[in-house]
């Protein structure tokens, strides 16, 4: 279960964070004599060494894939992927969807329309994944798209600040949060629930590409990388386009706390790679203004126009809706290791196979 | 001796620097005319060629340089970005790509037609603010990677008259002309059929050569690239999809989006090939999508061109030349490159 408390709390830290990480580039830069040592700091961003297997790199996507197919199908059919299409290694969760109703898409066919559309590529990935892996692939963990209060959907718009958080009682201690975040109860809000996983998916599968050792899976991944890539745009474009005709529902600056929260979850690694990570590694849609007029931003990229990468553990850490664990002191004050987040938030559970970690700070 | 990793290292602060320095850019004053804004996207180049100057890049790496292969695709690709970003920054901005970004190995060529488009959607316009901008940096980066083995700027034909290549392209797809032409800069909706014509292709291409890649920092930044492009290519198609049935206003040929895409599409299949194989690259004979499920089908959506397993297409290299000069059989030039490509990998497959 998420806290959504630690949340808003690396939210607020996260300006300063990123500031001192660029002063320490420039101060970095700077030095005549760029010695390793310098670099010290990027050892523990790229902790993650572990010699990963094709199938364990495939079975990483085939957890997202599950998760972002349910989505999409309960929303366009009213339920979830079909059983055939879960089982597995590991053990098999169900698809959460308390609460939910499938979105009603009368209002603007169109949306409808791409919703069928990416319904379909998500379940083909799966069904490919699955088709590639044989009887190595994971079975679908359990897996909380449902509507409530303490929903996966809630948690994540509740730490970007999208609806109000029930804050805490005179003594400090927590209230029960009242508020929801529905993503089916209106195509705005497919569009937004949308948004919070696509670019996730695309930099999943940068990040990944240069892990595959195999040209095949590599061509297939620079297929299924494009098509989320697709995704991602569909969605980014029709929020714009609902951002200037319906400006009330303030979507394009929801877009940007929505990545804001998403920024804030995956901490500040900084690698040169493969797969190459950078501290501030989402974007939101709301237009950039400049010399030209209005530059929109579809596209999220760095200043090569080439789109991010994420770590496997940094996805984690936003499907899990958890920040890279901190190390923590006990009561004689001695440090204690931190400890990387396995489960949470979308998958409540945690995902099959073996790339189930976080990151830790 | 710097190390591999401290050069890794290096280039990822280069990296942060010049992120650091779009967001200035980015937020300058407003009120330059639009022509500053062109000069604020060559002072971005002009930043980044300083930085690849001054500090090392991964190119080559000591464990495993480019080889001769990796720097035909590059250059290839490189290609194909001065096509596009010519395309936009012409219907963006009303000029060309900076001078300095088009010298290389080769003979460097001139840019034919090309002119600002006077948008009715301001969203329009931003987008192709947006994707003018991102093309632009995709040519300075294969550059700087290439270094002294960058291809110069072939000639270009991006011209929208009777005689021009997206004429051309337009009587190839049978798309009715408007005296005599297809302008792509007349109108929001004639350009947008013009970027669906460059870039879906761009996706195929750099898709299809990504099994081509060993080394792993050019491999994710093909990776990075394409992913840009699918983006491009889906904003592009998302909205011919949607104006296509109801367009804010009426718009000379916005009720025409979705079938001249289908149209496009078709055209693009009968000079491609019908390879199949395997791979990798996967290969298929019918490689090519327009907007919606099928001509007969006008409503369903296909805003992604995809296999059945929802795997977007990749072209060869040659196939891809075949779609650009905009002929099935074997040769070397021709449509958006008059005078060939420049590089090894020049000629197209023999599609005849």
């Amino acid at each position: 279960m998420a806290d959504s408390e630690q949340l808003i709390a690396a939210l607020d830290s996260r300006v300063q964070r990123r500031e001192d990480r660029r002063a320490f580039f420039r101060a970095a830069l700077g030095a005549a004599a760029v010695g390793a040592s310098a670099f010290a700091i990027s050892g523990a961003a790229q902790a993650q060494t572990v010699q990963l297997t094709d199938a364990d790199i495939l079975n990483f996507a085939l957890n997202l894939e599950y998760l972002e197919a349910n989505f999409y199908y309960f929303a366009v059919f009213g339920t979830p992927i079909p059983a055939t299409s879960t089982t597995g290694t590991g053990t098999l969760g169900a698809a959460n969807f308390t609460g939910a109703v499938p979105v009603n898409f009368t209002g603007d066919p169109i949306v409808g329309q791409y919703a069928r559309e990416i319904a379909a590529d998500e379940l083909a990935h799966v069904n490919f994944l699955r088709s590639q892996l044989m009887t190595a692939a994971v079975a679908q963990p359990a897996i909380d798209l449902s509507v409530t209060p303490t929903s996966a959907f809630s948690s994540a718009a509740r730490s970007a600040g999208i609806i109000a958080d029930a804050g805490k009682d005179a003594a400090g201690k927590p209230l029960p949060q009242t508020t929801t975040f529905d993503p089916y109860s209106s195509p705005e809000n497919f569009l937004l629930g949308a948004f919070i996983f696509e670019d996730v998916g695309v930099t999943a599968y940068k990040g990944a590409s240069p892990l595959l050792t195999d040209k095949r899976y590599l061509d297939a991944a620079a297929g299924i990388l494009a098509a989320e890539a697709y995704h991602a745009s569909i969605v980014r474009t029709v929020l714009d386009q609902k951002g200037v005709k319906m400006p009330g529902l303030m979507l394009r600056e929801t877009t940007e706390k929505i990545s804001t929260a998403r920024d804030t979850l995956d901490g500040t690694p900084a690698s040169a790679g493969p797969p190459m990570l950078v501290a501030d590694d989402d974007q939101g849609i709301v237009p950039i203004q400049n010399g030209a007029g209005t530059v929109s931003n579809i596209v999220p990229t760095d200043a090569n126009a080439m789109a991010f990468s994420r770590s496997t553990g940094q996805v984690l850490n936003i499907v899990y809706l958890s920040p890279p664990a901190t190390a923590t002191k006990d009561a004689a004050g001695a440090t204690v290791a931190a400890v990387p987040v396995m489960k949470g938030g979308f998958f409540p559970n945690g995902v099959n196979g073996t790339i189930t970690k976080g990151t830790t700070a | 001796m710097i190390d591999q990793d401290t050069i890794k290292e290096v280039f990822a602060i280069a990296e942060q620097r010049r992120a650091d320095r779009r967001r200035f850019i980015k937020t300058a004053a407003a009120g330059i005319a639009a022509t500053g804004a062109l000069t604020a996207l060559s002072a971005c180049g002009d930043d980044y060629d300083e930085d690849t100057v001054s500090t090392p890049t991964p190119t080559p790496t000591p464990t495993s340089p480019a080889s001769s292969v990796e720097m035909d695709v590059l250059n290839f690709a490189l290609n194909l970005e001065y096509l596009e970003a010519n395309y936009y920054i012409s219907s963006a901005f009303g000029t060309g790509l900076n001078s300095l970004s088009m010298t290389g190995t080769g003979t460097q060529g001139t840019v034919i037609g090309g002119r600002q488009v006077t948008f009715t959607d301001p969203t329009v316009a931003n987008y192709a603010r947006e994707i003018a901008a991102d093309e632009n940096a995709h040519v300075l980066f294969l550059r700087s990677q290439l270094g002294s083995s960058a291809v110069a700027m072939p000639t270009i034909n991006i011209d929208g008259g009777p005689s021009g290549a997206f004429t051309a392209a337009a009587t190839a797809a049978k798309i009715p002309l408007v005296n005599g032409g297809f302008d792509p800069y007349l109108n929001d909706d004639t350009w947008l059929l013009g970027g669906m014509l460059l870039s879906d292709v761009g996706v195929t291409a750099y898709k299809g050569s990504a099994t081509l890649i060993a080394n792993k920092v050019f491999l994710e930044a093909a990776a990075g690239i394409l992913a840009v492009e699918a983006y491009h290519s889906g904003l592009i198609r998302t909205l011919l999809y949607s104006r296509g049935i109801a367009p804010a206003t009426p718009i000379a040929t916005a009720a025409n989006d979705r079938t001249y895409s289908n149209m496009i599409s078709d055209a693009r299949d009968s000079v491609d090939g019908t390879i199949t194989q395997a791979g990798p690259p996967q290969l298929y004979a019918d490689d090519d999508q327009g907007v919606t499920q099928s001509p007969a089908d006008a409503n369903t959506s296909n805003i992604v061109p995809s296999d059945s397993n929802g795997i977007v297409f990749g072209r060869t290299a040659a196939n891809v030349l075949n779609v650009v000069y905009l002929n099935k059989a074997a040769v070397s030039s021709g449509g958006f490159f008059p005078s060939g490509v420049n590089g090894n990998i020049k000629t197209s497959n023999n599609n005849a």
